[in-house]
């Protein structure tokens, strides 16, 4: 690591998340994009929570039960 | 008694369109809001009621809705009150649940180290089974778990989040990166112990 003030991929980590969730700015999006074109350890990493998160947001996602979409629309008739 | 004037039968009807309206999109929501409730309450039963009564209180206040906002981060913020409101912190014993999370990259290490060389990311994730994933979520403490369901699986922004709950941004980011790092911990102890 030597040439940097700080670690790199200590940085990288830090941004991942909001990187992720598209709230770097500009500037720090770059940084990240950056790093991640020349860091294989990153990139690797950086991968792994992409899929996780699409792995985790399809695993636990639950349709509605169809008699509850009924009960929701009869609410709005027994309210009018 | 004045007779009402055209302008008045205007205004009624226009309200009774304007009702029918909100009602229509309102329900239309209501798959993408159950799918965030489902995870906000603590079961499908919780979830359900959790859903009738957010409802019934949209439906009854949809005056105070401004039209052309969020309307589906407006459903969601009724229902994390009336959540909050039913007392769910005193439900069950996840708060237990110890906060000493680990870093960002801790799941992938430990997997790694597991497989004794680099992974295959795509492949890894399927040693998480979908059960590991929903048990894991349900050990986040609720404070954190709120925000992480709004923002994952919900797809809320920060700042929609932070309206959602009525914290601030700084707040939902610290509570979103904590309860990434509880549950990627939690899956690392099913995945490898």
């Amino acid at each position: 690591m030597s040439g940097y003030a700080f670690d790199p991929c200590e940085r990288c980590e830090e941004m991942m998340q909001p990187y992720l969730d598209r709230e770097l700015t500009a500037t720090e999006m770059g940084e990240a994009e950056t790093h991640l074109d020349t860091c294989a350890y990153c990139r690797r990493r950086y991968r792994f929570e992409v899929s996780l998160r699409r792995y985790i947001r399809t695993a636990v996602a639950e349709p509605m039960p169809a008699d509850l979409k009924a009960k929701l629309s009869q609410l709005r008739i027994e309210l009018q | 008694m004045t007779e009402p004037t055209s302008a008045d039968t205007r205004r009624v009807a226009q309200g009774a369109l304007d009702r029918v309206r909100f009602e229509e999109e309102a329900l239309e929501l209501s798959d993408q809001v159950y799918r965030v409730a489902r995870h906000l309450a603590g079961s499908r039963e919780d979830a359900e009621e959790l859903m009738q009564e957010a409802y019934v209180r949209a439906f009854r206040s949809w005056q105070s809705f401004t039209p052309g906002t969020n309307l589906r981060a407006w459903l969601l913020r009724i229902l994390t009150n009336l959540n909050i409101d039913r007392g769910r912190r005193k439900q069950r014993a996840p708060q237990m649940t110890s906060l000493d999370e680990k870093g960002d990259y801790y799941l992938y290490d430990k997997l790694e180290e597991a497989e004794g060389r680099p992974l295959d990311e795509e492949r890894v994730i399927e040693k998480l089974s979908q059960d590991s994933i929903v048990e894991a979520l349900t050990q986040v403490p609720h404070d954190f778990r709120d925000v992480l369901v709004l923002v994952d699986i919900g797809d809320f922004s920060y700042a929609d989040t932070a309206q959602i709950l009525d914290i601030p941004v700084g707040t939902v980011m610290s509570r979103l990166h904590r309860a990434r790092r509880i549950l990627k911990r939690e899956l690392a102890e099913e995945a490898v112990g």
